[in-house]
Order: C-alpha cells, then structure tokens, then sequence
C-alpha cells in the first residue's frame, strides 16, 4: 500500500469522523411534536416505576388519554424514571433532557422544588390554562412561582403521630383525653410533653419517634417543618431569597430548642427507627399518610390485623399557630421546544381531572388532591378524613424558594446536631450564614 | 457547547493525525525495517482508545477546568459568565471561616493519613502471610480479595448495619457483653473518619495484596538462600531483600492508594452523611455540583484537587523513585 492511499484513508476517516460528531446535534429537532401517523406527540416523564403501583396507575390513566383522544389525533407517550435517593436520578436526567432541549412536554416534581425549576425556565407558567380548575384543588397544594402557577399536585400527602392504643391506655391517657387533642383545635406543645412524660415508663423505647435520624434524605425536613410554623417562625422570606433574620430568628430557633428538650427529656433521640412503633416498644411516630396502608395491611406485632392504632394531628407552640404537613409531587408544563401547549394542556388537564385522581389514589392510598374526589369516600372517624381535615384547616406548604434543595440539608444538618451540640443558636446562625451565602448564587 | 465539543474535537483529531504524519515520515527516514503498513494498522488499533479517552477523560477533563473559572449552575447552561478566579476566592474564604469546606479539607487529610499507611501494611502483611507455601493459602487469598469485588454500597450498609448505634447493633451487642454502654461510632466525630479509615483500608488491602505477591514472586529465592546461609534472621531478610525487591509496587502502590484516598466520597457519602465529621472533599464537591448546581464552585475544587494530587504524587515519585544510575 503506497503512503498516498494511506494518507487518503486517514483522511476518509478523519472526515467520517468529525461529521459523525455533529450527528447528535442535528438529530434534535421537533419531529416528535407531529409524528406517529400525524397524530400530535405529547410527552410525560414520570419519577416512579411503570411496575410500581403508582406506575401502574399512570400507564391506566394514559392509555385511556390515547384512546379518548384517538379521534383528536393527540398521542401520549410516558417516560417512567424512578427517583432514587434524593430524587437525584431523575433530577440528573431532566438536567441532560434540558441541556439537550428534549424535555419531554409535562413533568413530575416535588412541589418544594417548584420555584427553583420555574426560576430556571424548566416549568412553564400555567396561571391561564388551569385557572377554570384551580379551585378544584386544596389551595395550599397548588404550585406558585411568583404569584403564578406552575404546578398542581397528583396527589396530597399529610402527616401526624401514629400512636398504640394499649401502650396509650397503660400511660392513664384516656379516650376522651386524645379526642381533645384531635379535634379542631389541636393539642399544644405542653400537652404533647405531658403525654410523652406518662407515656415514658410504659415504653420500653423513647415513647415518640419524631423521625428526627431521618436525615438523610427529605424525611426529616418534609415531617419535621410544620413545627417551625406551629412555634410562629419562618424559614425564609416570602420571595425565599433571604434566610438571615427569618431561619436564626427567636421564634424559629425556639422549634429546634422544643426538638432538643424532648431528646433531653429523653422523650425522642435519633436512633428509634419505624419498627420500634411496629413491635410496640415506641408509643408514638411520626410519619406521612403512607403508613396507614401499611399498618391495616402488614400485620405488625404490636397491631394484629390491623387494628389498636389512631391518628393524631400536629402539635402547636404558644407563639405560633397549627400547622400540618403538605405537599406531594406535582404535574407542570415545561418550556421545552414545543411553542404549541395545547396538546400539552390537554393532557395535564386529564392527568388531574377527577377520574384519574380517583385511580391513581387508589393505587397508592393516599389522599386525593380533588377535594370532590375525598367528598364522602372516608368514614369521618377515619385516620384519613383527619389527614383530610388536618390539611383543609392547618396545611402549609414548605417553603417555596429557589434554593430549596440547600435549605433541605442545611435543615437536616441542625438537627442532626440537636442531640450533640451544647450551642444550638450559634450553630443555627452558623448554618445561616452558610445558607445565605449558597442561595446568594441561585 | 456543542460547538465546542466539536472544535475541541477538531483540535484533538488535527493533533493526533500530526503525531500520526510526523511518526510515519520519521519511521521511513530512519527505520531499516520500515513498513508503513504495520505502522498505519498500529495507529489505527489504538485509535478507538483514544477516542475514547479524549471523550471521556480529556473532553470533561477540558471543560471542566473551563468551569472553574465561570459561574456554571447546571439548571441554567445556556447562562455560563466568565467569574475570574472568584470560585477559588470564595473556596479559600470558607476554608478561613472554617465551615464545611475546612471539615471537608480535615477528614480527608485525617482519612488519607490514616487509610495510605494502614491499607499498604495490611496488604503487606497479608501478601506475605499467603506468600508462604502452606496447605489452604488459596482460600485466604480469596477471602482478603472479596471485598475488593463488593459494590462499595453493599459494603457501606453491611458496616452501617454492624455499627448501628441502636443497643442491639452488631457491635454494640458484642460490647454490652463487656458492661460498654452503646456507642454512635459514625456520628461522633471522635470516631466516625476512625471507622471509615478502617472499613477503607479493609475492602480495598486485598487489591493492593495481589500486586505485592506479584512482587514477591519476583524476588528471586537465591537471594534469601545466601542471607540465610550468611546467619540473616527473618527480620533482616525482609528488610535488605523484601523490601527493596518490592519499591516499585511499593510505589505504585503508594500513589493510587494516595490518589484514592483523596477522591474518598462514597463511604462518608453512605454512612455518615453531609454533617461535619462526613464531608471530604469530593463528597463536598459532588453536593455543590450536583445537589446545589453550582459547577463552577465544584470544578474549582476539582482543579485544586487536580493539583494537590498532581504534586503530591510528583513528590512522592521523587522520593520512593528509582534512582536512574550513571
């Protein structure tokens, strides 16, 4: 082989390569918004398995969409991402989507993160499409960027202490003394330690776990941020840009001092895990709505067939007023290369509409984001219809801010500390400082 | 940037095809046995590595030192601003506040201090333990080498679940049988690097035993027939002929269980947490770049790594080298 045709190859092969290298670039375009035998294409990504049950009630919902808009030629197609720990997996993958402007047409995400994906153009603002439905839904649910809405919720999620009965019952607290903890009014922070107190030496454990060792991950920050509220403090400003003055103010640093007392007290710690209430050792836990399925349907030592459990609400602080847990994941539009929103619009309407807040509901358990969809499906002495009516009347979102994800760990990060440091307050004003410093770059 | 990429890509082709040229052109004028052929499929076998190489290692590699000079947040790519060196600022402002940073900077020195000494005598002692001829040597040998093959996960929640600072964890079960109240080994930051350099230096020893029983095979038995016949005891055997017929693996072995040991992130990451006595420095540079967003910060700690690492290596090459005779 002479070296001319050697060269020749080389360059051949040098050109196949470069042009190759520009192939992922163009093969990015709209095709997929009018392809499939001249239906319109619509996309949703979904942070859970397509096996899942809460999957597999997305995979109803849509293939009903597909076969009610057959005739509108509008076609959904679903993308099933499961969120790992963190919710970081999915994050990653709608990072490269946007990078490599694919986003697919609707999105899930945790509301908290709301602001800081319509802060950064990933959400569209919905205000006009839904403003006919908005009030189907609990207002504190709703998605807000700005005074504009971005999101609306699949489904609702609240949370309360799950208490034994019998473990209740040998402390000496009555039937008619935890009916006035539950009712409209809820129970104060100095009613919630003098139970914790009796229920001390009938436990063979801490009598409550707070869920304060779950901070690993949104446990914690998600079951543990009403309290704030409740002891009259605030996270952030109401735009969320500015921590300092409002997250190391008296009221806020007064909710991580009550976490404190009850780990001196020896009424909480970090160590009690879920399976202390389970067993019986533990007398109360704190937990999301989720629970309920599992203690009616897995049997659990300390609760035979599902019964000897109840539900109570949130406690208060003298300074602050009630305040609950809420907020799941969300649907949102999203500012992807479609200009054209209407399919999109058509299927977030279907996605929330009653019927497939009624499916997928069903298939997780939990509580539906339609208030008409919970009219009368709960018996009022039922743990849900006081999920329900502890979020009608004191649910409060979390803090709606850019930079959620940083306070999210910086929040874990107190309380983790709440059982080793000696200097709560410094350690909060610490922390701020740190925080403000990170949300200054959002 | 997708320009970019593909400038860079122009770039990286121009040169490699230079190399390429200019290597035929001298191979013809100075070989006596020169066959262009064999040099073209030479060049033409090793170009899918480096492809790869430069698209997977050299491309982010380059970008990434592009990042740490500008404001990147990764939710917001198509607003990139060059920031000067102000990511490198702010990086050694914090570390003089003395918050995350600063513990992130102190549990990697304490846990490369600690891991790069104890891994290579672990792995030293056991390479010399399975060295010797003795029936079942195998099975040690497979036994210190599984952990190597366990997903560095699995290991972390096995230890998680041993160390459980619940009375009835593995160990503080085995302590309470000594009257020792239970002990929270991985939140007391007394402990918790303590842990991680041993559970580290556990998993990762069998690795770096198989390279110094490589080592081992080569000195040559003569050797240590003649220091036994000139009355060396065991100790001075090992130390005039072990261990100057291992420097090179000791070498080698020192500088990627150094450079290991800095990039130490998935263990503090699963056991212990964003929490004072969990940051090192990757785990820190991860949280900015992928949880917080802030690639610009991130790749800025990611070059200051680069380059302590470069340099310490630099050093140590220096030091453990062989020194080139005449």
């Amino acid at each position: 082989m002479s070296v001319k045709k050697i060269f020749k190859i080389i360059g051949v092969v040098a050109c196949a390569a470069i042009v190759a290298s520009g192939i992922p670039g163009w093969v990015i375009n709209d095709s997929d918004a009018d392809g499939l035998n001249g239906n319109t294409v619509v996309s949703v990504m979904f942070h859970v398995s397509s096996s899942s049950k809460e999957g597999q009630a997305y995979k109803k919902r849509i293939d009903a969409f597909n076969e009610a808009y057959k005739d509108k030629k509008i076609k959904a197609t679903a993308n099933y991402i499961p969120r790992t720990d963190g919710s970081s997996a999915y994050e990653t993958a709608l990072i490269s989507m946007k990078i490599s402007n694919k986003l697919p047409d609707i999105i899930t995400f945790d509301s908290p993160k709301c602001s800081y994906y319509a802060a950064n153009n990933y959400l569209y603002n919905i205000t006009n499409m839904v403003a006919d439905i908005k009030d189907e839904f609990f207002e504190g649910s709703i998605n807000y960027y700005n005074g504009y809405i971005y999101g609306l919720p699949i489904q609702e999620s609240s949370a309360g202490f799950y208490y034994n009965k019998d473990l209740f019952k040998k402390a000496g607290i009555s039937d008619k003394e935890i009916s006035e903890y539950s009712d409209e009014s809820p129970w104060t922070y100095e009613e919630f330690k003098s139970v914790c107190s009796r229920l001390k030496s009938v436990c063979s454990k801490v009598p409550v776990n707070m869920s304060i060792g779950g901070t690993s991950d949104e446990t914690a920050p998600y079951l543990l941020y009403p309290f704030v509220y409740a002891s009259g403090g605030q996270f952030a400003s109401e735009d969320g840009n500015t921590v300092k003055g409002y997250l190391d103010s008296e009221k806020t640093i007064s909710t991580f001092e009550f976490f404190q007392e009850l780990i001196n007290e020896g009424y909480t710690d970090d160590k009690v895990d879920a399976n202390a209430f389970y067993n019986g050792e533990t007398a109360m836990y704190l937990s999301s709505g989720w629970t309920i399925a599992d203690l009616r349907n897995k049997n659990y030592s300390a609760f035979p067939n599902g019964s000897n459990w109840g539900l109570l609400p949130y406690p208060y602080g003298e300074e602050g007023c009630a305040a609950s847990a809420t907020g799941s994941w969300s649907f949102g539009i999203t500012q992807n290369h479609h200009q054209d929103k209407a399919a999109a619009r058509e299927l977030l309407k279907w996605l929330v509409n009653d019927e497939s807040s009624r499916v997928i509901t069903e298939h997780t358990g939990m509580i539906s984001a339609k208030k008409a969809v919970n009219e009368g499906r709960y018996d009022a002495d039922s743990p849900e219809a006081m999920l329900l009516q502890q979020l009608a009347n004191t649910g409060k979102a979390r803090p709606p801010m850019v930079g959620y994800s940083v306070l999210s760990t910086t929040f874990n990060q107190i309380i983790h500390e709440l059982g080793r440091t000696n200097n709560l307050r410094d350690l909060i004003t610490e922390r701020t400082v740190t925080l403000q410093e990170t949300i200054d770059k959002y | 940037m997708g320009t970019i990429s593909i400038l860079i890509f122009a770039v990286f082709l121009a040169v490699f095809l230079g190399v390429v040229t200019y290597d035929l052109y001298k191979s013809k004028k100075n070989g006596t046995n020169f066959r262009i052929k064999n040099c073209v499929v030479g060049f033409l076998m090793v170009a899918p590595a480096v492809l790869l190489t430069f698209l997977f290692i050299l491309l982010p590699m380059l970008f990434s030192l592009g990042y740490a000079f500008t404001d990147f947040n990764q939710m917001r790519p198509d607003e990139v601003n060059f920031v000067g060196f102000n990511n490198f600022k702010e990086i050694f402002r914090e570390i003089g506040a003395g918050g995350d940073m600063l513990s992130a900077l102190k549990n990697t020195a304490i846990f490369v201090v600690g891991v790069v000494p104890l891994q290579i005598l672990l792995a030293l002692g056991l390479a010399l333990f399975c060295n010797r001829k003795v029936r079942g040597v195998a099975i040690f040998k497979v036994c210190f080498f599984a952990p190597v093959v366990i997903s560095l996960t699995v290991t972390s929640y096995l230890w998680v679940t041993i160390l459980s600072p619940e009375a009835d964890g593995l160990l503080n079960s085995f302590l309470a049988l000594f009257g020792i109240p239970e002990q929270d080994f991985l939140s007391n930051p007394d402990t918790a690097m303590l842990w991680i350099v041993i559970i580290s230096a556990w998993q990762g020893c069998g690795y770096q035993m198989l390279i110094f029983l490589s080592g081992l095979t080569n000195i040559r038995s003569d050797l240590y027939e003649a220091a036994r016949l000139d009355g060396a005891n065991a100790w001075y055997r090992f130390i005039h002929i072990t261990v100057p017929g291992l420097k090179s693996s000791v070498l080698y072995i020192t500088i990627t269980v150094f450079i290991g040991a800095c990039r130490i992130m998935v263990q503090p990451m699963l056991m212990i947490g964003p929490y004072p006595e969990g940051w090192t420095l990757s785990y820190y540079m991860y949280m900015q770049g992928t949880e917080y967003s802030l690639v610009g910060k991130s790749s800025a700690i990611a070059l200051l790594m680069t380059i302590f690492i470069g340099l310490v290596t630099f050093i140590q090459k220096k030091v453990l080298g062989e020194k080139k005779s005449g």
